[in-house]
């Protein structure tokens, strides 16, 4: 499945340091179905319950530094993406994090100027240039654009699904 | 080029530069007890019976619950053992010690290899200058069959180590110092260099303590040029063929950082964080109920050797409970041959097989609410050995002292 190369959602504003126990919260660990997963996505961060209750599909998470620092479970990535996430933009990713989002398709993008960004503001992300719009507050930024690479293997599905089909 | 450049432009087969994406042939796959056997199971879902990409590329190691403490443990062990039998690959069972020492010392790793496995301290592996990755059960599965992963190639930092490493000061004490300025998140997704003169004059434990606590800088990997040291060390454990593997002369780096560790004293790192980092002196006096020494971070022959030079002849402290648990099976056997078991069982302590112990909840010696800790380990997070506990991280000097005293000591008082 090709993605649209424009996505346009609402945002979510997360702080610095969010690790995969607030964006999942061990306890939830022996969960296997994606969809059960999904309902506990982000419920270890102070506004977990808010988030679970309006998250609607195609809205975006912004974060700050260090996003998915921690263990190294990929239910944190499969629940966001469960519960409608179209991307994640933060100033920064904890790389096993960053590896799951991509092995399990979830689109990420770094973004220096984050913090920038509000919560509840409407943004644009164009996957191929990097370019991020504040529809909001009519601002535009330019982040990495993701890689062929990656985007090969969040075509694909994931990284299992881009292996078989090589 | 940097190390990790160098590595990666060998693996994919073309000059690679920080921040690229490339696909990197793997050296090695290894997966343990904790871990293993989601990937065996994500493995079958999606490969069947296939084979992994190559049997003599693959090893599992048990050192987190050896032997098993209950049924879940066993079965998981079970079936990392009957995948191992069907698919050829190499296992090294639970009288063997810490995966990553036990993959170095059967010659299973050399400088220029590309490792990964289910551990979040793989990059020690940079000790002898092969790039270690701590990756997922995704990852894994995905690299048992076809041998490949994606990576993205980090910037590097330099961190140059100058002055002479005075003991009872030892290399826990440097990395815990260079925490304290980097902080834990100081070298995220950065590959680290360690170079200067107290670097070189380091053996490989000390080498090994160095580039274990990147993880703790949220860096991917640190390195050591290999040297005699490390070139000595794997002639010795049957490595043949060995290329020797360093920076250019031009290399960029992303920073560099000096310390001059000449006259740094013993340090300490306060709950509930690894950089939370004081002079031992500071915290001196602090009761304390248990002390570990261990891990894949100080738990080789030379860090049990230092801790033994100060609990000859002396007791543990009669409120304080001493764990003592070499990393790997052959670490023990020195002991015992060099007499340090004497030593360790005279004091009072308990001696515990190779492997992890002590480094995370779920094992013997976990602690009660209110308990405090000092560990040779490399993370004290809040709730990581008992909810309510507190852990101090310290050298095996200091932890030895501590252990005598019942206090938080500092090693000095006991040097000579
Ligand atoms: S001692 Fe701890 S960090 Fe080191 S390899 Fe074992 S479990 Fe991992």
């Amino acid at each position: 499945m090709e993605f649209e190369n424009i996505k346009r959602g609402r945002v979510w504003r997360f702080g610095d340091d969010i690790d995969t126990d607030q964006i999942y919260p061990g306890k939830y660990l022996p969960l296997t179905d994606k969809t059960e997963m999904a309902k506990h996505a982000m419920e270890g961060t102070d506004r977990g319950e808010e988030f679970l209750k309006n998250v609607k599909t195609g809205d975006i998470i912004v974060a700050g530094k260090n996003f998915g620092c921690g263990s190294s479970r990929e239910h944190a990535a499969i629940a966001i993406k469960g519960a409608g996430v179209s991307l994640v933009i933060a100033e920064s990713f904890a790389r096993i994090f960053h590896r799951n989002c991509v092995n399990t398709a979830l689109l990420t993008f770094e973004l220096k100027e984050a913090k920038e960004i509000n919560d509840g503001d409407i943004i644009e992300v164009n996957i191929d240039t990097g370019e991020v719009k504040n529809l909001t507050q009519n601002k535009v930024y330019k982040a990495e654009p993701v890689s062929e690479l990656e985007k090969k293997i969040i075509n694909a599905g994931g990284l299992l699904n881009y292996l078989k089909s090589t | 080029m940097t190390i990790i450049e160098k590595i990666f432009t060998r693996a994919c087969g073309k000059p690679v530069r920080p921040d690229m994406y490339v696909w990197a042939g793997l050296d090695l796959v290894a997966m343990r007890d904790f871990g293993g056997p989601n990937v065996v199971q994500e493995f079958k879902d999606n490969f069947g019976d296939a084979p992994v990409f190559d049997n003599r590329k693959v090893a599992i190691t048990f050192d987190l619950h050896i032997p098993p403490r209950d049924e879940k443990v066993a079965r998981n062990q079970q079936i990392l053992r009957m995948f191992a039998k069907e698919k050829g690959i190499r296992l090294f069972d639970v009288n063997t010690g810490v995966g990553q020492h036990i993959l170095m010392e059967n010659g299973l790793v050399r400088p220029w290899d590309i490792v990964i496995g289910t551990d979040s301290h793989m990059n020690l592996l940079g000790a002898i200058g092969a790039a270690g990755f701590g990756m997922g059960t995704t990852d894994i599965a995905g690299a048992l069959y076809k041998g490949k992963l994606w990576f993205k190639v980090p910037h590097t930092i330099k961190i140059v180590i100058n002055g002479i490493l005075k003991y009872p000061v030892t290399a826990k004490d440097v990395i815990l110092y260079i925490l304290k300025n980097l902080t834990t998140s100081g070298a995220l997704n950065r590959a680290i260099e360690f170079t200067g003169e107290a670097v070189k004059m380091m053996n490989l434990s000390e080498r090994i303590t160095l580039t274990s606590m990147v993880t703790e800088m949220s860096g991917d990997i640190g390195f050591i040029e290999p040297d005699e040291t490390v070139f000595e060390f794997l002639r010795s454990h049957k490595v043949e063929n060995i290329e020797p593997i360093s920076a250019d002369e031009d290399a960029e780096y992303e920073k560099v950082y000096e310390f001059d560790i000449t006259s740094l004293r013993p340090q300490i790192a306060c709950p509930h964080s690894p950089d939370n980092v004081v002079d031992v002196s500071e915290v001196a006096g602090r009761k304390i109920d248990q002390v570990f020494i261990g891990s894949c971070t100080n738990g080789r022959f030379e860090d049990l050797k230092i801790a033994a030079r100060i609990l000859e002849g002396k007791k543990v402290n009669d409120n304080v409970r001493l764990i003592i648990v070499p990393s790997t099976m052959e670490v023990a056997q020195m002991a015992e041959e060099a007499g340090l078991y004497k030593i360790f069982l005279k004091s009072g302590a308990v001696v515990v097989n190779p492997g992890c112990s002590l480094c995370t909840t779920g094992h013997p010696g976990i602690l009660a609410p209110g308990e405090v800790m000092v560990s040779t380990s490399n993370r004290n997070f809040i709730g990581k050995l008992g909810k309510g506990a507190e852990v101090y991280l310290a050298s095996p000097a200091t932890a030895a002292a501590s252990a005598v005293r019942g206090v938080i000591t500092s090693p000095m008082e006991f040097w000579s």
